[in-house]
């Protein structure tokens, strides 16, 4: 019984106590809140700036002819710009949070080749068709995201007869 | 001996050969000369609404893996979820801040009615009762009448004499493997008592009929201690609670993250109450409670903190009963302040904001005009927003908001016949919006909704009635019920037309519009404690909005009904059930229809004395035929069916 009076005496003060403590205590976030980068468009650019593929507030230019690589090679660097709310062009973040992510509709078919900014090459694995969608990924999150993007996979090349060479890139 | 009308009379009230429980509790107290008799201190009506609560053997038989699956068979229950973990209860197809989950009274401070991907904070497996509140006494603890209360009462502050009670239980599941246990304790000696209780649960990914729907692990801890002391007529006492959950939400359904989100969430609750009983009323009581609660909440993607809360609430509440106070017999008033602070973090684009809260209720009850009684609450106040600068959102947008708020609801019960009542309710339903709905203004990584809030929004404010008819009979129990609000102003997110080009989502803004919920529920039962036992009961809600047109409201149930026919015998209790639901054709704009469905179980229940201890084993087998179950109102709808054939049992000893 006596055991029963001082375990309530001591629990009561503790929580006692800790009700007053925690009046005063601040349970925080240990994360900022992070922007999103807002974009309305994306518009991909072959290397000598002629346009590839142009997407504004979901709409695929479609005068544009199909993005194509061959198996087995990968397609010439392939530039990204972003589009505002009044259709004009702007840069990619240059921060070290955010960068270009992507998903391939079939892997087996196509992957690609990331060296860092906002560009990339096309690497053709097998002769098909299949889908690609470009993201601003932030934190493991996408801010932004194009739709599917066809991509035809045309048929296989030995190395030396892709019309991309890797080394070109360099020049 | 002084006896009021009420309980002499609570005899005939209900047929001979099966008396409710609540009248056999009046019926034994007359029978006893050192009991005191005192006045009802509520209405017959709400007595009768008390035995309908889960608890004891009825709570053991429907334990599931949360509050809101344990009541799914309750009248106008619906479950909205987005995994197992994070189901919440729905009432009368309301949803969110229209349902409010209260533990031990006060408030469970979690994030669970602002996002379907947020689980309720709190262990169901420790739950000693579960009730859905109903009719007037909701205004009690919030403005939305049209909506309900969850009430899990725990009592961890132990205001017990008895001198030792504990309980050991175990949940076992096949639908989700895993397992659920939960302990504890209070004891008293010269004033002074104690209780204590630790609970884990950990379930492995939920099974369906079309296979194992990944990322739906839950795995919770939880306990609370608490002591209290009596001196005199005062009561004093005071607990701690504490609760952590991990457990995903599972990806790719439209929209949605490919492999999922996991979620991890902490709750404290640091809670002190004094009593004041007077000598001579013991239904008299002076009531204050102080809860503290601090609520932590990360949602990963993949590595990184997709998004991030901490609540900060302190909640005061007094409250004064009373009684004896001639035809109107029972009185309960009193007064609320809270104050609320929530802190995001990543990928959150609702400002970091303080809200206050301060209001007034009610609740009396009036009797003895030819078996008329009636209920009239009320509950006054005001809500105050004080959002601060953030980068997410737009300044414009920050706007300070004040809200005055009213509710009201009047019911008149009226004995119709010998264990026969018809019952009118009549109530203005009013909530503040959420902040969420004032101030975000971007997409939610988990729910994966893009949902603005609209700063300029007024109070959500409706009209509603309900008409009941319940018949206590010797062989059966029934009861029917048609309800209906007309909401001036009912908030709720709808598609703008507009689309996120960035994320290539809809916008959905959340809006104030005219919209009309109406719908029914019934449900019978035979009395008999030994014998055959059958049971059914349906629910149906429709919801409409006037937009212009009329249109279908989003997340709205479809019908559903339980039906349940078993055999009782002395420590033995055997049951076979069937639910259906039928398909939901009425849907809102880019929602989805959702098929209906047939299940079928068993339940099997056990229980017995030994040694001043009881013994409850509860064996169930759900969805026998593994039936592809799709519930209108989870997002993963399109991806998965709920739970497939699941074997589950309930072990509990109370000593």
């Amino acid at each position: 019984m006596k055991f029963i009076k001082t375990l309530s005496v001591a629990l009561l003060s503790s929580v006692l106590c800790a009700f007053f403590a925690a009046c005063g205590d601040n349970n925080s976030t240990s994360t900022d809140q992070h922007e999103h980068f807002e974009v309305e468009g994306w518009n991909l650019y072959w290397p000598n700036w002629e346009l590839a593929y142009s997407v504004y507030r979901g709409k695929a230019d479609t005068s544009l002819e199909v993005l194509k690589v061959n198996a087995n090679c990968m397609s010439e660097h392939i530039s990204i710009k972003f589009l505002d709310e009044n259709k004009k062009e702007v840069a990619g973040p240059s921060d070290d949070e955010h960068s270009l992510g992507w998903e391939v509709g079939d892997s087996k078919l196509l992957d690609i080749h990331w060296e860092g900014g906002w560009g990339f090459h096309l690497k053709g694995i097998k002769e098909g068709e299949t889908t690609l969608i470009l993201k601003v990924n932030h934190h493991g999150h996408a801010d932004a995201r194009t739709p599917e993007i066809r991509i035809v996979v045309d048929k296989s090349l030995k190395a030396d007869e892709c019309p991309f060479q890797e080394d070109e890139d360099e020049d | 001996m002084k006896t009021s009308l009420f309980r002499a009379t609570m005899g005939s009230l209900l047929l001979g050969g099966h008396l409710h429980s609540f009248a056999q509790e009046f019926v034994q107290d007359l029978g006893s000369s050192t009991i005191e008799a005192e006045s009802p201190k509520q209405a017959l009506l709400e007595g009768l609404r008390e035995d309908e609560d889960l608890k004891g053997a009825v709570l053991e038989r429907e334990i599931s893996t949360t509050i809101a699956e344990t009541i799914r068979n309750e009248p106008d229950v619906a479950i909205r979820s987005m995994g197992p973990a994070a189901a919440r209860p729905v009432i009368k197809g309301l949803s969110g801040s229209h349902v409010e989950v209260t533990e031990d009274g006060s408030f469970c401070g979690d994030m669970s009615a602002t996002s379907p991907d947020h689980a309720v904070a709190s262990e169901v497996l420790t739950a000693q009762k579960l009730r859905v509140l109903r009719g007037p006494n909701i205004l009690l603890h919030s403005y939305s009448a049209a909506g309900g209360v969850v009430q899990v009462e725990r009592k961890d502050i132990p205001f017990s004499d008895s001198i030792f009670h504990g309980y050991v239980a175990w949940y076992a599941e096949s639908g989700q493997p895993g397992i659920a246990t939960a302990v504890g304790a209070n004891a008293y000696a010269m004033g002074f008592s104690v209780k204590g209780e630790l609970s884990g649960r950990r379930m492995r990914d939920m099974e369906t009929p079309e296979g194992t729907l990944e990322n739906t692990d839950i795995e919770n801890t939880g306990g609370s201690v608490g002591a209290a002391y009596a001196l005199g007529r005062f009561r004093f006492g005071a607990s701690y609670r504490w609760f952590e959950s991990a457990y995903g939400i599972p990806g790719g359904f439209i929209g949605g993250h490919p492999d999922g989100v996991d979620i991890d969430l902490w709750k404290r609750d640091l809670t002190v109450r004094g009593l004041y009983l007077p000598a001579n009323r013991s239904g008299d009581t002076l009531d204050i409670t102080a809860r503290i609660n601090r609520y932590h909440h990360k949602e990963y993607e993949d590595e990184s903190v997709g998004a991030e809360f901490a609540v900060n609430q302190e909640n005061l509440r007094i409250e004064k009963s009373m009684t004896n106070l001639g035809s109107l017999f029972g009185l309960r008033f009193g007064a609320e302040l809270d104050s609320r602070s929530v802190k995001m973090g990543g990928y959150v684009f609702t400002p970091p904001t303080r809200s206050y809260g301060a209001s007034l209720f009610a609740v009396a009850s009036a009797g003895g005009w030819r078996g008329l009684e009636m209920t009239f609450s009320g509950r006054l106040g005001g809500e105050f927003f004080r959002p601060q600068e953030s980068v997410v959102v737009d300044k414009d947008a920050i706007e300070d908001r004040n809200f005055a708020l009213w509710a009201f609801d009047a019911e008149f019960s009226q004995r119709v016949g010998i264990g026969k009542f018809l019952t009118l309710d009549i109530f203005r339903t009013t909530r503040a919006p959420t902040i969420e709905e004032l101030y975000n203004q971007g997409p939610h990584l988990a729910a994966y909704t893009y949902e603005r809030g609209n700063h300029k929004l007024d109070a959500e404010s409706g009209y509603g009635t309900e008409i009941e008819y319940r018949s206590y009979g010797e062989l059966l129990s029934w009861r029917a019920a048609a309800h209906g609000t007309w909401f001036l102003n009912h908030l709720a997110p709808r598609a703008s037309g507009d689309t996120n080009w960035s994320q290539l989502l809809p916008i959905y803004q959340v809006r104030g519009d005219e919209a009309l919920l109406f719908g029914a529920s019934a449900s019978v039962q035979t009395t008999a404690e030994l014998g055959l036992r059958a049971s059914a009961a349906a629910s149906y809600v429709r919801g409409i909005f006037r937009d212009g047109d009329w249109g279908d409201m989003p997340q709205i149930p479809p019908f559903k009904f339980h039906g349940e026919l078993g055999y009782i015998w002395d420590h033995l209790q055997a049951s076979a059930y069937c639910d259906f639901a039928l398909a939901q054709n009425f849907v809102d704009r880019y929602e989805e229809p959702t098929p209906g469905y047939i299940t079928a179980g068993a339940v099997l229940e056990i229980r017995w004395k030994l040694a001043l201890a009881k013994y409850s084993l509860v064996i169930r087998a759900d969805n026998i035929l593994d039936a592809d179950v799709r519930n209108h109102l989870s997002r993963l709808k399109s991806v998965m069916p709920e739970k497939g054939r699941n074997f589950s049992a309930l072990a509990k000893a109370e000593f």
